[in-house]
Protein backbone atom coordinates (compact mmCIF):
# COMPACT_ATOMS: atom_id res chain seq x y z
CA UNK A 1 0.00 0.00 0.00
CA UNK A 2 3.01 2.34 1.21
CA UNK A 3 5.83 1.52 -1.25
CA UNK A 4 5.10 3.17 -5.08
CA UNK A 5 2.24 5.68 -4.00
CA UNK A 6 2.91 6.45 -1.02
CA UNK A 7 2.97 9.91 -1.89
CA UNK A 8 -0.61 9.16 -3.94
CA UNK A 9 -2.54 7.76 -0.53
CA UNK A 10 -4.40 10.17 1.46
CA UNK A 11 -4.20 9.73 4.97
CA UNK A 12 -6.23 10.33 8.00
CA UNK A 13 -6.70 8.88 11.22
CA UNK A 14 -9.86 6.57 12.58
CA UNK A 15 -12.64 8.91 13.08
CA UNK A 16 -13.96 7.04 16.06
CA UNK A 17 -10.72 6.26 17.76
CA UNK A 18 -10.65 7.99 21.60
CA UNK A 19 -7.77 10.08 21.83
CA UNK A 20 -6.00 12.91 24.20
CA UNK A 21 -3.53 14.99 23.80
CA UNK A 22 -1.10 15.02 26.96
CA UNK A 23 1.33 17.95 26.55
CA UNK A 24 3.68 16.83 23.98
CA UNK A 25 2.29 13.28 23.84
CA UNK A 26 -0.86 11.89 22.74
CA UNK A 27 -2.56 8.72 23.86
CA UNK A 28 -4.85 6.91 21.53
CA UNK A 29 -7.21 4.13 22.92
CA UNK A 30 -8.46 1.62 20.72
CA UNK A 31 -11.30 0.27 22.38
CA UNK A 32 -11.91 -2.86 19.11
CA UNK A 33 -8.45 -4.56 20.22
CA UNK A 34 -7.79 -3.33 24.10
CA UNK A 35 -4.47 -1.32 23.20
CA UNK A 36 -3.52 1.74 24.17
CA UNK A 37 -1.15 3.77 21.77
CA UNK A 38 1.51 6.83 23.24
CA UNK A 39 2.47 8.86 20.28
CA UNK A 40 5.53 11.01 21.05
CA UNK A 41 5.96 14.31 19.92
CA UNK A 42 6.51 13.83 16.40
CA UNK A 43 3.97 11.20 15.94
CA UNK A 44 1.75 13.46 17.76
CA UNK A 45 2.00 16.34 15.70
CA UNK A 46 1.29 13.83 12.72
CA UNK A 47 -2.25 12.39 13.96
CA UNK A 48 -2.92 16.13 14.73
CA UNK A 49 -2.65 17.12 11.09
CA UNK A 50 -4.06 13.91 10.48
CA UNK A 51 -7.70 15.31 11.33
CA UNK A 52 -7.79 16.40 7.57
CA UNK A 53 -6.73 13.40 5.37
CA UNK A 54 -3.12 14.02 3.94
CA UNK A 55 -0.59 12.61 1.76
CA UNK A 56 2.69 11.89 2.36
CA UNK A 57 4.56 14.52 0.83
CA UNK A 58 2.03 16.88 2.13
CA UNK A 59 2.87 15.75 6.05
CA UNK A 60 6.61 16.14 4.93
CA UNK A 61 6.31 20.02 3.67
CA UNK A 62 4.23 21.04 6.88
CA UNK A 63 6.66 19.46 9.38
CA UNK A 64 9.58 20.94 7.32
CA UNK A 65 8.26 23.82 7.90
CA UNK A 66 7.89 23.35 11.71
CA UNK A 67 10.78 22.16 12.49
CA UNK A 68 13.70 23.92 12.31
CA UNK A 69 16.25 22.69 9.72
CA UNK A 70 13.99 19.77 8.38
CA UNK A 71 13.43 19.38 4.97
CA UNK A 72 10.87 16.82 3.72
CA UNK A 73 13.28 14.74 2.18
CA UNK A 74 15.22 14.10 5.31
CA UNK A 75 11.62 13.61 7.42
CA UNK A 76 10.07 11.00 4.63
CA UNK A 77 11.10 7.77 6.47
CA UNK A 78 10.03 8.42 9.38
CA UNK A 79 6.98 9.75 8.29
CA UNK A 80 6.38 6.73 6.45
CA UNK A 81 7.08 4.53 8.83
CA UNK A 82 4.82 6.03 10.91
CA UNK A 83 1.73 6.10 8.40
CA UNK A 84 2.86 2.04 7.94
CA UNK A 85 3.09 1.70 11.51
CA UNK A 86 -0.22 2.71 12.62
CA UNK A 87 -1.84 2.06 9.23
CA UNK A 88 -0.99 -1.58 10.10
CA UNK A 89 -2.62 -1.04 13.85
CA UNK A 90 -6.11 0.32 11.95
CA UNK A 91 -5.38 3.56 13.88
CA UNK A 92 -5.04 5.20 10.18
CA UNK A 93 -7.40 5.08 7.42
CA UNK A 94 -5.69 5.61 3.79
CA UNK A 95 -8.49 6.39 1.26
CA UNK A 96 -7.41 6.10 -2.55
CA UNK A 97 -5.63 8.29 -4.33
CA UNK A 98 -4.77 11.91 -3.25
CA UNK B 1 -9.48 -9.75 38.05
CA UNK B 2 -11.22 -9.17 41.44
CA UNK B 3 -10.36 -5.66 43.08
CA UNK B 4 -12.31 -3.11 44.83
CA UNK B 5 -13.21 -0.86 42.26
CA UNK B 6 -11.78 2.87 41.97
CA UNK B 7 -13.44 5.53 40.53
CA UNK B 8 -10.64 6.10 37.98
CA UNK B 9 -11.16 2.55 36.78
CA UNK B 10 -10.97 2.33 33.14
CA UNK B 11 -11.67 -0.87 31.46
CA UNK B 12 -9.00 -3.94 30.80
CA UNK B 13 -6.50 -3.38 28.06
CA UNK B 14 -3.79 -5.32 26.45
CA UNK B 15 -0.10 -5.49 26.63
CA UNK B 16 1.80 -2.28 27.85
CA UNK B 17 -1.91 -0.47 28.00
CA UNK B 18 -1.97 -0.54 31.43
CA UNK B 19 1.27 1.99 31.77
CA UNK B 20 -0.17 4.40 29.50
CA UNK B 21 -3.16 4.36 31.64
CA UNK B 22 -1.41 4.82 34.60
CA UNK B 23 0.54 7.38 32.47
CA UNK B 24 -2.56 10.18 31.82
CA UNK B 25 -4.16 9.08 35.04
CA UNK B 26 -0.94 10.31 36.78
CA UNK B 27 -1.07 13.28 33.94
CA UNK B 28 -4.60 14.13 34.73
CA UNK B 29 -3.65 14.34 38.80
CA UNK B 30 -0.63 16.16 38.77
CA UNK B 31 -1.65 18.74 35.63
CA UNK B 32 -5.33 19.19 37.11
CA UNK B 33 -7.07 17.70 34.24
CA UNK B 34 -10.53 15.65 34.39
CA UNK B 35 -9.39 12.77 32.03
CA UNK B 36 -12.30 10.76 33.87
CA UNK B 37 -15.71 11.80 33.91
CA UNK B 38 -19.35 10.39 34.86
CA UNK B 39 -22.17 11.51 33.97
CA UNK B 40 -25.40 10.68 35.95
CA UNK B 41 -27.77 11.09 32.39
CA UNK B 42 -30.71 10.15 34.93
CA UNK B 43 -31.90 9.22 38.00
CA UNK B 44 -34.95 7.10 37.18
CA UNK B 45 -34.56 3.03 37.20
CA UNK B 46 -36.82 0.63 36.60
CA UNK B 47 -35.35 -1.28 40.04
CA UNK B 48 -35.35 -0.32 43.79
CA UNK B 49 -32.38 -1.58 45.21
CA UNK B 50 -32.62 -1.21 48.95
CA UNK B 51 -28.99 0.19 48.68
CA UNK B 52 -29.35 2.64 46.55
CA UNK B 53 -27.27 6.09 46.88
CA UNK B 54 -29.46 8.23 44.71
CA UNK B 55 -32.95 8.32 46.65
CA UNK B 56 -34.88 5.89 48.84
CA UNK B 57 -36.93 4.34 46.15
CA UNK B 58 -39.63 3.02 48.36
CA UNK B 59 -40.70 6.37 49.63
CA UNK B 60 -43.29 8.14 47.41
CA UNK B 61 -41.45 9.64 44.57
CA UNK B 62 -42.60 13.69 44.32
CA UNK B 63 -42.13 14.00 40.42
CA UNK B 64 -41.89 11.47 37.79
CA UNK B 65 -37.98 12.50 36.80
CA UNK B 66 -36.91 11.41 40.43
CA UNK B 67 -35.83 14.68 41.58
CA UNK B 68 -37.85 16.19 44.50
CA UNK B 69 -36.59 20.09 43.75
CA UNK B 70 -34.83 20.11 40.38
CA UNK B 71 -35.88 19.20 36.65
CA UNK B 72 -32.88 16.49 35.50
CA UNK B 73 -30.40 17.67 32.77
CA UNK B 74 -31.72 18.04 29.27
CA UNK B 75 -30.54 16.14 26.50
CA UNK B 76 -29.05 19.66 25.35
CA UNK B 77 -27.96 20.31 28.29
CA UNK B 78 -25.87 16.77 28.62
CA UNK B 79 -25.01 17.19 24.93
CA UNK B 80 -23.16 20.76 26.16
CA UNK B 81 -21.65 19.49 28.92
CA UNK B 82 -20.32 16.51 27.33
CA UNK B 83 -18.83 18.99 24.77
CA UNK B 84 -17.36 20.66 27.71
CA UNK B 85 -15.33 17.81 28.93
CA UNK B 86 -13.52 17.00 26.36
CA UNK B 87 -12.71 20.52 25.50
CA UNK B 88 -11.39 20.41 29.19
CA UNK B 89 -9.41 17.37 28.15
CA UNK B 90 -11.65 14.49 29.80
CA UNK B 91 -11.08 11.11 27.52
CA UNK B 92 -12.78 8.36 29.80
CA UNK B 93 -16.44 9.07 30.03
CA UNK B 94 -19.01 6.83 32.15
CA UNK B 95 -22.95 7.15 31.80
CA UNK B 96 -24.93 5.80 34.53
CA UNK B 97 -27.56 6.66 36.21
CA UNK B 98 -29.98 5.46 37.94
CA UNK B 99 -30.58 3.47 34.79
CA UNK B 100 -29.20 4.93 31.24
CA UNK B 101 -31.43 2.84 29.48
CA UNK B 102 -34.47 4.36 31.16
CA UNK B 103 -33.42 7.30 29.35
CA UNK B 104 -34.54 8.22 25.98
CA UNK B 105 -31.72 10.10 24.65
CA UNK B 106 -29.10 7.38 25.69
CA UNK B 107 -28.68 6.82 21.93
CA UNK B 108 -28.21 10.21 20.98
CA UNK B 109 -25.32 10.66 24.15
CA UNK B 110 -23.15 7.97 22.93
CA UNK B 111 -23.48 9.09 18.97
CA UNK B 112 -21.91 12.55 21.01
CA UNK B 113 -19.33 10.63 22.60
CA UNK B 114 -18.39 8.79 19.08
CA UNK B 115 -17.78 11.85 17.27
CA UNK B 116 -16.62 13.72 20.08
CA UNK B 117 -13.43 10.66 20.87
CA UNK B 118 -14.28 10.04 24.17
CA UNK B 119 -13.40 6.56 24.88
CA UNK B 120 -16.70 5.19 26.50
CA UNK B 121 -18.14 2.97 29.68
CA UNK B 122 -21.81 2.35 30.60
CA UNK B 123 -22.97 1.39 34.02
CA UNK B 124 -26.15 -0.26 33.93
CA UNK B 125 -28.00 -2.87 35.82
CA UNK B 126 -28.46 -4.98 32.39
CA UNK B 127 -31.79 -5.78 32.78
CA UNK B 128 -33.11 -3.96 29.54
CA UNK B 129 -30.61 -4.82 27.27
CA UNK B 130 -32.30 -6.64 25.12
CA UNK B 131 -31.43 -8.51 21.91
CA UNK B 132 -31.81 -5.33 19.40
CA UNK B 133 -30.27 -2.70 22.37
CA UNK B 134 -27.32 -4.83 23.29
CA UNK B 135 -26.38 -4.93 18.96
CA UNK B 136 -26.72 -1.30 19.24
CA UNK B 137 -24.44 -0.69 22.06
CA UNK B 138 -21.76 -3.20 20.42
CA UNK B 139 -21.57 -1.29 17.37
CA UNK B 140 -19.98 1.44 18.81
CA UNK B 141 -16.39 1.65 17.83
CA UNK B 142 -15.51 4.07 20.61
CA UNK B 143 -16.96 1.44 23.72
CA UNK B 144 -14.64 1.00 25.94
CA UNK B 145 -16.89 -1.48 28.24
CA UNK B 146 -20.30 -1.27 29.73
CA UNK B 147 -20.35 -2.59 33.85
CA UNK B 148 -23.42 -4.34 34.91
CA UNK B 149 -24.20 -4.49 38.53
CA UNK B 150 -24.85 -7.74 39.96
CA UNK B 151 -26.18 -8.33 43.49
CA UNK B 152 -26.16 -12.14 43.61
CA UNK B 153 -25.10 -15.35 42.48
CA UNK B 154 -28.64 -16.52 42.98
CA UNK B 155 -31.60 -14.87 41.54
CA UNK B 156 -33.58 -14.87 45.34
CA UNK B 157 -30.71 -12.97 46.62
CA UNK B 158 -30.33 -10.62 43.46
CA UNK B 159 -34.09 -9.74 42.77
CA UNK B 160 -34.62 -9.66 46.71
CA UNK B 161 -32.19 -6.62 46.60
CA UNK B 162 -33.53 -4.90 43.40
CA UNK B 163 -37.04 -5.69 44.55
CA UNK B 164 -37.74 -6.85 40.84
CA UNK B 165 -38.26 -10.58 40.22
CA UNK B 166 -36.90 -11.77 37.14
CA UNK B 167 -34.11 -8.95 37.31
CA UNK B 168 -31.42 -11.77 37.68
CA UNK B 169 -32.00 -13.70 34.95
CA UNK B 170 -32.60 -10.51 32.57
CA UNK B 171 -29.14 -8.99 33.88
CA UNK B 172 -28.00 -12.12 33.36
CA UNK B 173 -29.41 -12.70 29.64
CA UNK B 174 -27.99 -9.07 28.91
CA UNK B 175 -23.82 -9.55 30.07
CA UNK B 176 -24.17 -12.88 27.89
CA UNK B 177 -25.98 -10.82 24.72
CA UNK B 178 -23.12 -8.35 25.26
CA UNK B 179 -20.81 -10.86 25.76
CA UNK B 180 -21.56 -12.97 22.89
CA UNK B 181 -21.48 -9.82 20.76
CA UNK B 182 -17.91 -9.01 21.87
CA UNK B 183 -18.29 -6.15 24.31
CA UNK B 184 -15.93 -6.39 26.95
CA UNK B 185 -18.64 -6.52 30.20
CA UNK B 186 -17.54 -6.64 33.86
CA UNK B 187 -19.28 -7.46 36.26
CA UNK B 188 -19.59 -4.93 39.18
CA UNK B 189 -20.42 -7.11 42.34
CA UNK B 190 -22.09 -5.00 44.75
CA UNK B 191 -21.19 -6.80 48.19
CA UNK B 192 -23.93 -6.25 51.20
CA UNK B 193 -25.21 -8.29 54.11
CA UNK B 194 -27.61 -10.23 51.57
CA UNK B 195 -25.93 -11.40 49.71
CA UNK B 196 -22.07 -12.12 51.72
CA UNK B 197 -22.60 -15.84 51.81
CA UNK B 198 -22.75 -15.71 47.63
CA UNK B 199 -19.49 -14.23 47.46
CA UNK B 200 -17.51 -16.93 46.32
CA UNK B 201 -20.53 -18.44 43.98
CA UNK B 202 -20.28 -14.97 42.35
CA UNK B 203 -16.88 -15.35 41.97
CA UNK B 204 -16.92 -18.55 39.99
CA UNK B 205 -20.12 -17.50 37.43
CA UNK B 206 -17.64 -14.69 36.66
CA UNK B 207 -14.88 -16.79 36.00
CA UNK B 208 -16.52 -19.34 34.69
CA UNK B 209 -17.67 -17.02 32.09
CA UNK B 210 -14.52 -15.67 31.48
CA UNK B 211 -15.73 -12.16 32.62
CA UNK B 212 -13.45 -9.61 34.71
CA UNK B 213 -15.46 -8.44 37.67
CA UNK B 214 -14.91 -6.10 40.53
CA UNK B 215 -16.05 -6.21 44.02
CA UNK B 216 -17.54 -3.04 45.66
CA UNK B 217 -18.78 -3.10 49.68
CA UNK B 218 -19.39 0.87 49.54
CA UNK B 219 -22.77 0.83 50.63
CA UNK B 220 -23.00 4.67 51.97
CA UNK B 221 -26.27 6.96 53.56
CA UNK B 222 -28.24 8.33 50.46
CA UNK B 223 -27.69 11.29 48.66
CA UNK B 224 -31.32 12.42 50.29
CA UNK B 225 -30.14 12.29 53.51
CA UNK B 226 -32.08 8.89 54.18
CA UNK B 227 -29.86 6.17 55.49
CA UNK B 228 -32.07 3.04 54.97
CA UNK B 229 -29.61 1.74 52.63
CA UNK B 230 -26.85 0.76 55.64
CA UNK B 231 -29.19 -1.54 56.29
CA UNK B 232 -27.91 -3.73 53.58
CA UNK B 233 -24.00 -2.80 54.62
CA UNK B 234 -21.96 -6.04 55.02
CA UNK B 235 -21.40 -6.73 58.65
CA UNK B 236 -17.88 -6.79 60.29
CA UNK B 237 -18.11 -10.28 61.19
CA UNK B 238 -19.48 -11.27 57.42
CA UNK B 239 -16.30 -9.01 56.24
CA UNK B 240 -14.11 -11.15 58.31
CA UNK B 241 -15.14 -14.52 56.88
CA UNK B 242 -14.93 -12.94 53.19
CA UNK B 243 -11.41 -12.28 53.46
CA UNK B 244 -10.33 -15.29 55.27
CA UNK B 245 -11.95 -16.88 52.81
CA UNK B 246 -13.39 -15.83 48.83
CA UNK B 247 -11.81 -12.02 49.09
CA UNK B 248 -8.34 -13.17 51.09
CA UNK B 249 -6.72 -11.73 48.30
CA UNK B 250 -7.78 -8.10 49.39
CA UNK B 251 -6.00 -8.81 52.24
CA UNK B 252 -2.02 -7.85 52.19
CA UNK B 253 0.09 -10.70 52.90
CA UNK B 254 2.99 -8.50 54.00
CA UNK B 255 3.29 -5.32 56.27
CA UNK B 256 2.55 -2.12 54.31
CA UNK B 257 3.81 1.41 54.76
CA UNK B 258 1.75 4.23 55.30
CA UNK B 259 1.72 6.33 52.07
CA UNK B 260 2.70 10.28 52.57
CA UNK B 261 -0.49 11.29 51.07
CA UNK B 262 -4.48 10.47 51.02
CA UNK B 263 -5.10 12.21 48.32
CA UNK B 264 -7.51 10.49 45.49
CA UNK B 265 -8.03 11.35 41.81
CA UNK B 266 -10.84 13.06 42.94
CA UNK B 267 -11.24 17.04 41.65
CA UNK B 268 -8.09 16.55 39.86
CA UNK B 269 -8.21 13.72 36.93
CA UNK B 270 -11.81 12.88 38.03
CA UNK B 271 -15.31 14.52 38.39
CA UNK B 272 -18.73 13.94 38.54
CA UNK B 273 -22.45 15.83 36.94
CA UNK B 274 -25.41 14.50 38.03
CA UNK B 275 -28.71 14.57 36.88
CA UNK B 276 -29.40 17.84 37.99
CA UNK B 277 -25.90 19.22 36.54
CA UNK B 278 -24.28 19.42 40.05
CA UNK B 279 -20.73 19.39 39.24
CA UNK B 280 -18.78 16.86 41.96
CA UNK B 281 -15.69 15.73 43.00
CA UNK B 282 -17.25 12.12 41.96
CA UNK B 283 -20.57 10.64 41.84
CA UNK B 284 -20.28 9.11 44.98
CA UNK B 285 -19.68 12.23 46.50
CA UNK B 286 -22.41 14.65 46.78
CA UNK B 287 -20.32 17.78 47.76
CA UNK B 288 -21.47 20.32 45.14
CA UNK B 289 -19.13 22.29 43.60
CA UNK B 290 -21.24 24.22 40.84
CA UNK B 291 -24.19 23.70 38.55
CA UNK B 292 -23.69 23.82 34.86
CA UNK B 293 -27.27 25.64 34.57
CA UNK B 294 -24.90 28.35 36.46
CA UNK B 295 -21.79 28.57 35.28
CA UNK B 296 -19.83 27.02 32.12
CA UNK B 297 -18.09 23.97 33.24
CA UNK B 298 -14.78 24.99 32.71
CA UNK B 299 -15.04 28.31 35.07
CA UNK B 300 -16.34 25.14 38.28
CA UNK B 301 -13.52 23.28 37.39
CA UNK B 302 -10.62 25.96 37.52
CA UNK B 303 -12.21 28.50 39.98
CA UNK B 304 -14.85 26.33 42.69
CA UNK B 305 -13.93 26.75 46.30
CA UNK B 306 -14.99 22.99 46.86
CA UNK B 307 -12.87 21.72 44.63
CA UNK B 308 -9.46 24.29 45.65
CA UNK B 309 -10.20 22.71 48.83
CA UNK B 310 -10.02 19.07 47.83
CA UNK B 311 -6.70 19.84 45.73
CA UNK B 312 -5.74 21.31 49.00
CA UNK B 313 -5.93 19.12 51.43
CA UNK B 314 -2.54 17.66 53.34
CA UNK B 315 -2.19 14.31 55.68
CA UNK B 316 -2.55 16.64 58.92
CA UNK B 317 -6.10 17.50 57.25
CA UNK B 318 -7.30 14.39 57.94
CA UNK B 319 -6.92 14.45 61.69
CA UNK B 320 -8.75 11.11 62.95
CA UNK B 321 -6.27 9.53 60.23
CA UNK B 322 -3.14 11.21 60.01
CA UNK B 323 -1.86 9.56 63.24
CA UNK B 324 -4.27 6.16 62.73
CA UNK B 325 -1.94 3.30 63.46
CA UNK B 326 -4.17 1.14 60.55
CA UNK B 327 -3.68 3.93 58.05
CA UNK B 328 -1.28 1.69 55.51
CA UNK B 329 -4.18 -0.75 55.29
CA UNK B 330 -7.23 1.91 54.60
CA UNK B 331 -9.23 2.73 51.87
CA UNK B 332 -9.49 6.28 52.94
CA UNK B 333 -13.03 6.08 51.26
CA UNK B 334 -14.12 9.79 50.96
CA UNK B 335 -17.80 8.63 49.45
CA UNK B 336 -18.20 6.61 53.12
CA UNK B 337 -16.70 9.67 55.25
CA UNK B 338 -18.49 12.30 53.43
CA UNK B 339 -22.09 10.56 53.31
CA UNK B 340 -21.55 9.59 56.96
CA UNK B 341 -19.81 12.02 58.66
CA UNK B 342 -20.79 15.25 56.43
CA UNK B 343 -16.69 15.81 56.55
CA UNK B 344 -14.51 14.66 53.57
CA UNK B 345 -11.67 14.55 55.83
CA UNK B 346 -13.41 12.87 58.87
CA UNK B 347 -13.61 8.83 58.36
CA UNK B 348 -16.68 6.53 58.43
CA UNK B 349 -16.12 4.68 61.58
CA UNK B 350 -16.83 1.37 59.36
CA UNK B 351 -14.02 1.95 56.91
CA UNK B 352 -11.89 2.67 60.21
CA UNK B 353 -13.17 -1.43 61.77
CA UNK B 354 -12.44 -2.13 58.20
CA UNK B 355 -8.84 -0.81 58.36
CA UNK B 356 -8.39 -2.29 61.86
CA UNK B 357 -9.91 -5.54 60.20
CA UNK B 358 -7.33 -5.84 57.42
CA UNK B 359 -4.19 -4.46 59.76
CA UNK B 360 -4.99 -7.79 62.28
CA UNK B 361 -5.33 -10.34 59.49
CA UNK B 362 -2.23 -8.57 57.74
CA UNK B 363 -0.54 -8.77 60.70
CA UNK B 364 -1.50 -12.77 61.05
CA UNK B 365 0.09 -13.18 57.82
CA UNK B 366 3.08 -11.57 58.47
CA UNK B 367 3.33 -14.01 62.14
CA UNK B 368 2.94 -16.71 59.64
CA UNK B 369 -0.44 -17.36 61.12
CA UNK B 370 -1.72 -17.99 57.61
CA UNK B 371 -5.63 -17.09 58.81
CA UNK B 372 -8.14 -19.82 58.48
CA UNK B 373 -10.38 -20.40 55.33
CA UNK B 374 -13.81 -20.96 56.51
CA UNK B 375 -16.11 -23.04 54.37
CA UNK B 376 -19.07 -21.15 54.49
CA UNK B 377 -19.04 -20.45 51.02
CA UNK B 378 -19.90 -24.30 49.21
CA UNK B 379 -18.47 -23.59 46.08
CA UNK B 380 -15.65 -24.31 44.81
CA UNK B 381 -11.97 -22.25 44.99
CA UNK B 382 -11.80 -19.55 42.49
CA UNK B 383 -7.97 -20.85 40.78
CA UNK B 384 -7.14 -17.99 38.24
CA UNK B 385 -9.25 -14.90 39.64
CA UNK B 386 -6.27 -12.56 41.33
Amino acid sequence: MIDNDAAMTSWHREPTLPFQRMDEETIVVDPRTREVHLLNETAARIWDLLEEPASLDQLCEELAEEYEGATPEALRGEVEGFLKDLGGKGLLVARGRA
Amino acid sequence: MSEEQRCDDVAPVNGDGGAIISRIQDWGFQKIVPVNAAIEITQRCNIRCLHCYNFDRDEPQVREDACATTPELSTAEILQVMADLRAAGCLFLMLTGGEILSHADLFTFMDRARELNFSLQLLTNGTMLKPGVAARIAAYENLQGVSVSVYGATAPVHDGVTQMPGSWRRTWDGIKRLKHLGVVVRVKFIIMRQNAHEVGAMQAMATEMGLPYSIDMNITPRHDGSRGSLQTRIELDQLETLYRGPLSRLVSKKARSAPEAVACNCARGNVAITSTGNVQPCISVPWVAGNIREQAFAEIWKTSPVFERIRGFKLADYKKCAPCEHRAYCRYDRSSAYNTTGDYTNPDPFTCATAELTHRLADEHAAGETPTEERLFNVRRVANAR
